[in-house]
């Protein structure tokens, strides 16, 4: 038997399994030259490297990527894609880290930004500001007086017009676009 | 009638010389041609190469008839009786076919008169225009007419016409009217205008007046024709695509029916442009998009005509082509990716590599002082960025460049050494690729001694600093970001195919690779896609200086058998080498011709003084004075006045005096007399001074003292004729019957003469039949099969196996070898000796090697795949270590082969089972050149790379036989533990003990036991002993093409003394007058070519005059001047000192 055995590592490949098997494709050929890492603009936000994220990839070490928020953190820039000289394509990997970690209860509530962001645009044809953040708090769901505390910074964005109260937007002009997408996402 | 020649070499660059060398000392006529209008290619702009940080091009000159070739700088200028130089020439066609090739060149004018010029450079001082000089990589600038090297010899300046603004300032300031804009033949410049657009016309009718030219107009295309049919005093047809009455495709044809060669211009609209590009591919000579506008049109028809009536083309026929067009580097500006803005490339702190070296350079902007350009400011820190350009899919450079570790090292120790210490240099890299003999060495000692910083890390881009610096950031091994400030970073540019090898290949009809370099063969790296063009240099893959020389010795090795198979030069009658009366007995008889042609030494000094004072002078029978020396009148002149007054010593004052060498020759032969007793000199430089009284006296003195010295020098000179003749045995000794010396054995054999191969193993192949499969997917074992074959049924090669070479003595040319085999010793006459000993894998018995059975070398595990001994199907998991016990303190070279016999296992196991986890750890990954590919190939396929420091090597434990292995990975900076099936080792290679044959062949080996060439870079096969030659993994690591590129380099070298019936003693040596010699042996350790040895018998130091190349560097040392070198005896050579500090009465 062989493997590569590390102390915070554990095999959960019957649930990730295909789509990991997918991601270490995606990076293999990467040689830890760590050009994404330094070009990455939130880079000093996360807690591993995106280089070591790739190892761990590699390694498939799972629990160790999921105690991560690292790929939370990357805001899609394609940077370290432009930059990459094996003409890897990291900020897709990335995504499919988000994918991959949404099946997570963690990572359901990580995620909830983003849901939240995706539900608000496609009811509304555009960012609705408030209802956004009442989806995503309602999907947090861990602290419910988190939300007060952001109520003087709301009421001075109201103020200024930078946040709009509920109604308006263009309706669900979106919905046929989101179909495709669901569409594209269920084919093999 | 079309000039013939063995072999035309494309490019004239360090591999084209080296091609063109070899062919011509081995006899073979060569026409080396180059675009570029100075020879050299990019080594002209290079000062230093490591590993001495010197220049040594030199040591390229040939060793043997070096009377053929003048014994000047190679930079400067290469002079070989065979070799003919033709620069500003590119291929513009080949037909034919191998033995056959008619090729025509496009020789563009330089417009400036070389044979008038004499590079005062008033031309360049007028000149208003200013652009980029490409020989300083664009941090100086140059006008439009310019020298394009400072120190080529004969060095004449060169309009650029594409920058020329045609004021005509330097034609009117030149002083010897060299420049030559045609403004006599413009009436007779005919120009036909075949187009419908009035507005056309009109625009020709306002504008040309000036231009002077007749202009023609129709509008009908039969006109046209017919016009042409009348008369043929045109000279340039502008071709409308509106014509009427005849299709513009159809005039186009008759045009060239009726005039071949005569130029045709298209002119379309945009709409049209497609049907006149079609033109342009019949022939038409270019396309105009109208409409067309006076500022631009004017200015295009001048410089159009200018290279219509100055312009040449040059028919050769050749029996071979070796192409050695050499690369380019990569340019961050013109990147179409935007290499800019990533690298910040227009800021001035951010240089290129040859940028760099030109700012290094004393002949660079700066003199060789380390300022940025921009502020002139000191720099006190450098970064060096690896990898610009290359191993980067996305720039289309899936591939290493191979040269640019060393390179970037190299400049990093001469930063230091010219900062003394003070400039702080780092050096960012991914794998530092020191996969060359010696390469790991010299990064050592630039990392240990020298304080060069080594971080593996790629920074990502650079931004511009406050400071006038650059800021970098880069991930340390900790895994932060690390902000760095440099004050300047060199990028380290990859290699590219150099531009127009599209073309080249479409004419020549070779194949191209994915990268656009030639495609060459496996085993025979030189051959390429089409047969009898050769690809010599790095024309088929990045090679460094080292690698170049020897692939364009193979190069001109495959050229060579194709001139004798075709016979190509059988009609062509070699001249036989002239007699000259000995006149060492006569008192000399100086003639002194004096050049007066050109008025600058008129304006200067006083001529008919000058040589009333040289007449004066000891030895001197007659100073005549000559007008145009450099042209045949002149020379007329000088042949008539050596006929009159019978001299047996000619001097010449002259320009130019490197042009004179071959008129020299030719001279002699005509008069009787030794060229070595004739000189030219220049007496022109002087005379650019300026134009004050002082300046006059001090030109007429350094004229007087020039002359002066080299009369006296002609009054020593002594070209006694050589007495010591060597006859030629024309044979040669092959030791080793592995791939590099069965290669070299049939490149012997093949040109007629005899071989003899000893073999001290029973079976011939050697270590390459351990092999069996490459990473291309080819059967070596087949290859060499077949090879073994072939020279077992050569009817020239004889085999001895079971054998070995136990004595040898003689000289290059006759050695005489006793061979001891299993049928008893026996002697053998050879001319040359090639020794292809080999390597063999390190024995290595650690990590339970040859304990376990689990643990195999990369080599035991292809066989064990191969043979299907292993079932990859069935294996868990494979680990594979690298450098095992290689580079290290006691080991510190790179064995080049594992790390290609890795990723080769790595690929094969792959195949057969795609899932099986393998980790490899490794140090650095050297795959140079397009091997890249391969490694990206096996990281895709999912092979897990763990780097490991020299400092922390994996360890290995066994659990129940099978390997575990613990290594710290440096990217999770956590420790990780790899069970496997089978742990595979790279041994490396470890030279044949050869201690015997250094001892019978008198040659010597270097640290690691490989055998030591006398100069890594340029004579990369030869040993300082002459006659003696070295191929294959014996001289250091190799890949079997690289082998096969030796064992043909060495062999090229070896025909040389083949080729030659009898070998002549060279004019200049050394010798001893024994009665002086007090036997210090100073002499014996100052002599580089190991020509003196003491004979103690005799109790005298005893020269060999055949390998004495006569440097002098003996008569220097000598206390006693009991040594002398022939023609620099210590009289003649005070006397010389003497005439050069003689005040003029």
């Amino acid at each position: 038997m062989s493997e590569a055995v590390r102390p915070t590592w554990s095999p959960k490949e019957d649930e990730y399994g295909p789509v990991l098997a997918r991601l270490k494709e995606e990076v293999a050929a990467c040689m830890q030259c760590g050009t994404c890492t330094a070009s990455c603009p939130n880079g000093f936000a996360m807690d591993i490297t995106p280089r070591t994220m790739w190892r761990m990839i590699q390694f498939g070490m799972v629990d160790a990527i999921f105690d991560s928020h690292t790929y939370w953190m990357c805001s899609s820039c394609y940077t370290c894609t432009l930059r990459c000289p094996r003409g890897l394509k990291l900020t897709s990997a990335m995504a499919s880290l988000k994918r991959l970690a949404m099946l997570t209860r963690e990572g359901r509530r990580e995620g909830a930004f983003y849901r939240a962001f995706m539900d608000n645009v496609e009811s509304h044809g555009r960012v609705q500001e408030m209802g956004m953040m009442s989806g995503y708090f309602l999907k947090r769901m861990d602290n419910p007086a988190l939300p007060l505390r952001y109520l003087p910074l709301g009421l001075r964005l109201l103020g200024k017009g930078k946040v709009h109260l509920p109604g308006g937007g263009q309706g669900r002009i979106l919905g046929p676009m989101f179909a495709k997408a669901r569409e594209m996402e269920a084919m093999p | 009638m079309r000039k013939q020649y063995g072999a035309l070499v494309v490019g004239a660059g360090i591999g084209g010389i080296r091609a063109a060398l070899d062919l011509a000392v081995t006899g073979h006529k060569v026409a080396l041609i180059d675009r570029r209008p100075s020879h050299g290619g990019i080594l002209s702009q290079l000062d230093h190469q490591f590993p001495t940080d010197h220049c040594g091009m030199c040591r390229m000159l040939p060793l043997m008839s070096r009377d053929s070739s003048s014994q000047y700088c190679l930079r400067k200028g290469l002079f070989h009786d065979n070799i003919d130089l033709i620069l500003s020439a590119e291929v513009g066609a080949v037909e034919g076919e191998p033995g056959k090739f008619l090729v025509s060149l496009n020789r563009s004018s330089p417009l400036v008169d070389p044979t008038k010029c004499v590079s005062c450079g008033i031309c360049s001082t007028v000149c208003p225009v200013r652009v980029d000089s490409e020989f300083n990589a664009g941090l100086t600038k140059r006008a439009a007419i310019y020298l394009p090297v400072p120190h080529a010899i004969p060095n004449h300046y060169v309009l650029d016409l594409d920058n020329c603004q045609r004021c005509w300032k330097c034609h009117e300031a030149c002083p010897t009217g060299a420049i030559d804009f045609k403004f006599e033949e413009r009436k007779d410049f005919h120009i036909l205008v075949a187009d419908k657009d009035p507005e056309v016309r009109a625009m020709m009718e306002k504008h040309l007046g000036e231009s002077n030219f007749p202009l023609h107009f129709t509008e009908n295309g039969a006109e046209a024709v017919d016009l042409l049919a009348e008369s043929d005093r045109f000279r340039l047809v502008l071709l409308g695509l509106d014509v009427d009455g005849m299709d513009p495709e159809r005039v186009l044809t008759r045009c060239h029916e009726l005039h071949p060669g005569l130029p045709v211009v298209i002119l379309t609209d945009e709409a049209r442009r497609e049907q006149a590009e079609e033109l342009v591919a019949q022939g038409a000579r270019e396309l105009l998009v109208k409409p067309l506008r006076s500022g631009r049109f004017a200015p295009w028809l001048d410089k159009l005509y200018m290279r219509i009536m100055s312009d040449t083309t040059v028919e050769l026929e050749v029996g071979a082509i070796v192409l050695a067009g050499g690369f380019e580097c990569y340019s961050p500006a013109s990147d179409p990716a935007g290499g800019n803005d990533v690298w910040c490339y227009d800021h001035p702190a951010v240089l290129t590599a040859v940028e760099f070296e030109r700012l290094l350079s004393g002949t660079g902007p700066t003199g060789g002082k380390l300022l940025r350009p921009g502020d002139g400011k000191p720099v006190r820190s450098i970064a060096w960025l690896q990898c610009v350009g290359s191993r980067d899919v996305k720039k289309n450079a899936d591939f290493c460049s191979g040269i640019c570790c060393m390179f970037s090292i190299k400049e990093a120790m001469l930063a230091r050494k010219a900062t003394g210490g003070e400039a702080e240099t780092s050096i960012f890299y991914m794998d530092m690729r020191t996969a060359g003999k010696e390469y790991q060495r010299y990064r050592n000692h630039a990392e240990q001694d020298a304080g060069v910083r080594f971080v593996r890390s790629r920074p990502h881009s650079l931004f511009p600093d406050d400071g006038g610096g650059i800021r970098l950031e880069y991930l340390d091994d900790e895994g932060r970001l690390v902000p760095e400030t440099f004050d300047m970073v060199v990028l380290a540019v990859g290699a590219r195919p150099p531009k127009g090898t599209d073309r080249l290949a479409e004419m020549t009809g070779l194949t191209l690779n994915d990268w656009g370099f030639a495609q060459t063969r496996q085993y025979s790296p030189e051959r390429t896609g089409s047969v009898g063009v050769f690809a010599a240099g790095s024309f088929g893959e990045p090679r460094d200086i080292s690698e170049s020389v020897i692939q364009a010795g193979a190069a001109a090795q495959a050229a060579s058998r194709i001139i004798k198979a075709y016979d190509v030069l059988a009609g062509i009658a070699t001249e036989p080498e002239p007699e000259y009366p000995d006149v060492s007995r006569e008192p000399p008889r100086t003639l002194v011709a004096i050049c007066a042609s050109c008025p600058t030494l008129k304006q200067t000094v006083d001529i008919e003084g000058l040589a009333a004072r040289l007449a004066r002078v000891h030895s001197v029978c007659k100073v005549a004075t000559v007008g145009s020396a450099c042209t045949p009148q002149g020379w007329a002149d000088i042949e008539a006045a050596a006929g009159e007054f019978k001299p047996n010593r000619i001097l010449i004052g002259a320009c130019m005096p490197y042009a004179y060498i071959p008129r020299l020759k030719e001279l002699g032969r005509t008069i009787g007399l030794n060229p070595a007793l004739m000189d030219v000199v220049d007496i022109y430089t002087a005379t650019f001074g300026g134009k004050g009284e002082d300046d006059g006296k001090a030109a007429d003195k350094e004229i007087h003292a020039t002359l002066a010295t080299a009369v006296a020098r002609l009054q020593g000179a002594d070209p006694t004729p050589p007495p010591v003749m060597v006859d030629v045995a024309r044979s040669a000794l092959v030791v080793g019957g592995g791939l590099g010396g069965l290669t070299a054995a049939m490149a012997i054999a093949d040109h007629g003469y005899g071989v003899c191969l000893v073999e001290s193993e029973e079976q011939l192949g050697g270590s390459a039949m351990r092999l069996h499969t490459q990473l291309d997917g080819s059967d070596p074992r087949k290859y060499m099969e077949e090879l073994i074959a072939q020279v077992r049924k050569h009817p020239n090669i004889k085999v001895f196996t079971d054998s070995r070479a136990v004595l040898s003595r003689g000289i290059a040319g006759r050695f005489r070898t006793a061979i001891a085999s299993p049928d008893g010793v026996f002697p053998l006459e050879h001319g040359v000796t090639i020794l292809a000993t080999g390597a063999h894998e390190a024995k290595v018995y650690e990590s339970g090697l040859c304990v376990h059975g689990s643990v195999m070398t990369h080599l035991g595990l292809e066989e064990k795949i191969a043979t299907g001994q292993l079932d990859a199907g069935a294996l868990s998991g494979v680990a594979m270590i690298q450098c095992w016990r290689r580079r290290s303190e006691d080991r510190a070279y790179c064995s080049k082969v594992c790390c290609p016999e890795m990723v080769k296992n790595v690929l094969a196991l792959k195949e057969r089972n795609p899932d099986l986890p393998i980790h490899v750890f490794y140090r650095d990954i050297m795959m140079p050149g397009f091997l890249e590919h391969y490694y990206t190939k096996a990281r895709k396929a999912g092979a897990v790379f763990i780097r490991y420091d020299k400092e922390n090597p994996p360890k290995v434990a066994f659990e129940d036989g099978k390997p575990v292995i613990t290594a710290r990975d440096p990217i999770l900076r956590e420790d990780v533990v790899v069970r496997a099936d089978i742990l595979s080792l790279s041994s490396g290679l470890e030279p044949n003990d050869v201690e015997d044959l250094q001892e019978v062949f008198g040659v010597e080996v270097n640290a690691d036991g490989f055998y030591r060439e006398a100069d890594f870079k340029w004579r990369p096969v030869d040993f300082l002993k002459q006659g003696v030659f070295a191929c294959g993994t014996g001289l250091g690591p190799r890949r079997m093409g690289e082998t096969v590129a030796s064992a043909k380099a060495a062999a090229q070298r070896a025909l040389r003394i083949l080729n030659a019936e009898t070998i002549a003693r060279e004019t200049v040596v050394a010798t001893v007058r024994h009665s002086l010699c007090s036997l210090c042996q100073a002499c014996v350790a100052a002599c580089p070519y190991g020509a003196r040895v003491v004979d103690l018998e005799h109790g005298r130091i005893k020269v060999d005059e055949i390998l004495c190349q006569g440097c002098g560097a003996c008569a220097a040392v000598c206390p006693n001047s009991a040594t002398v070198l022939k023609g620099f005896h210590d009289g003649p050579m005070m006397s010389v000192i003497d005439a050069a500090l003689e005040e003029p009465a």
